[in-house]
């Protein structure tokens, strides 16, 4: 695996914290959420894969169908981690949903028993729902954490302190207003502005 | 207030999609229309989770050198397209009246076929879901009857809209009830028209007087 650079104000991983612990694997899902951290990611697949793999095994019989299925699974959870809802559910549950999603697509593609209905049309747990679509700040994959953390030093402190928040806290914006205590609008539009400058910083700078 | 719920049983094989597709969109519509088995399902995938993912594997199962090469790959993937959770259009037209779709219906209306008029008061469209399977929405206008039956299988049918009896009880929005070879019944609507969702395992098979003679009905029934 291609190194990760941390920057120096992310968060550590508690040492004792494991995957298994759900609060534990509901954090490095808001982590790959927010900041597409590499880092959190291969620790959650560490985790999980073994654990998925097994499940395929023995649902599959067949060790190449299993492995896809680990592929095609934790690809949702790098890409589609904004989805997860920690009030609805646990991490390992929203895993289970999307391996599960998956193992019906494998089978009904299944020559034998071709159907059309798809896993999405029954269970809707990587549709994007309009919050997820509404959010006009999500990052770049280019802006990356440890540029951010670089290029923050240079924003007002406000800005600085929203974008800190939400990018590498994991917050939502509705979390930052309450805890800075103003207005949801005010948070937003905080974000844009900074957004906009770390995107000027960073091209400038290329 | 829904009083006639899938069994445990159908609700663990719809979390874990083990269920005929035309069975999985009916206890789907049910699902999305009583948050009892929400909560239900909900529980039911955390403890399949728990089971799933929560036990010990060994580590030799993925190589170090596996596991690496898959996050390189995945991490360098592409976003998948996305899919939209917001159905096309949520309701459907009929008689001149319009019927809200609940969202398992509304992500499939497009499945949804011409309707027909069957006999009198009684009009069928099917929900075509592939594979020759077997799942209808029926359309019952006030007053009317559908002749006494067994099923040569097992017959699951959910009220998406109004009000339907037979000889053993009522049923509203939301309640499903699933029948097997054991039981006869005379659905009808008395005062109320009623939408409702149905699929069958095999025809269904007329047990009373003249309407024995109506056998061939089934077919044109559940088709
Ligand atoms: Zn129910």
């Amino acid at each position: 695996m291609q190194s990760v650079i941390e920057s120096p104000t992310k968060r550590k991983p508690m040492s004792s914290a494991q995957p298994d612990s759900a609060e534990y694997a509901a954090e490095l899902l808001s982590r790959i959420a927010a900041s597409r951290s590499r880092q959190a990611f291969a620790e959650l697949f560490k985790h999980f894969a073994p654990k998925l793999q097994a499940y395929a095994t023995r649902q599959f019989g067949n060790e190449q169908t299993a492995m896809d299925l680990v592929q095609e699974t934790m690809t949702n959870v790098w890409h589609k981690a904004h989805l997860f809802k920690p009030d609805r559910g646990s991490a390992a549950t929203w895993i289970f949903t999307i391996a599960r999603n998956i193992r019906f697509d494998f089978l009904r593609k299944n020559k034998h028993r071709q159907y059309d209905l798809s896993a999405d049309d029954l269970w809707p747990v990587l549709a994007e729902t309009n919050e997820s679509l509404d959010d006009d700040y999500a990052l770049d994959d280019d802006l990356l954490l440890q540029q951010l953390a670089v290029y923050c030093e240079s924003l007002p402190i406000a800005q600085k302190e929203v974008v800190e928040l939400i990018y590498i806290e994991g917050k939502s914006q509705q979390e930052v207003a309450d805890a800075l205590e103003i207005p949801l609008g005010t948070v937003k539009s905080r974000t844009r502005l900074a957004l906009q400058k770390l995107k000027e910083l960073i091209k400038t700078d290329d | 207030m829904i009083k006639s719920h899938p069994h445990e049983q159908l609700l663990v094989q719809y979390a874990t999609g083990e269920l005929n597709p035309a069975m999985l969109v009916m206890i789907g519509t049910h699902v999305d229309m009583c948050p009892q088995c929400q909560q239900h399902v909900a529980d039911i995938e955390e403890q399949i989770a728990l089971k799933v993912l929560g036990e010990r594997v060994t580590d030799a199962a993925l190589p170090n050198t596996v596991v690496d090469s898959m996050l390189e790959s995945i991490m360098n993937s592409p976003a998948p397209i996305q899919v939209r959770a917001e159905a096309a259009r949520d309701y459907i037209s009929l008689e001149g009246k319009r019927f809200a779709l609940p969202a398992t219906l509304a992500r499939n209306e497009h499945r949804i076929g011409q309707w027909h008029h069957m006999v009198s008061k009684l009009w069928r469209a099917p929900v075509d879901i592939g594979n020759g399977e077997m799942l209808n929405l029926i359309y019952m206008a006030d007053g009317a009857q559908v002749p006494e039956h067994t099923h040569k299988g097992r017959e699951a049918t959910l009220v998406i809209n109004g009000v339907f009896n037979d000889e053993f009880n009522e049923y509203r929005d939301g309640d499903f009830i699933l029948l097997d070879e054991h039981h006869k019944h005379t659905p009808q609507t008395q005062g109320e028209d009623c939408l409702t969702l149905a699929t069958l395992d095999a025809p269904m098979h007329f047990t009373a007087g003249i309407s024995r003679l109506l056998n061939p009905f089934s077919s044109l029934f559940f088709r």
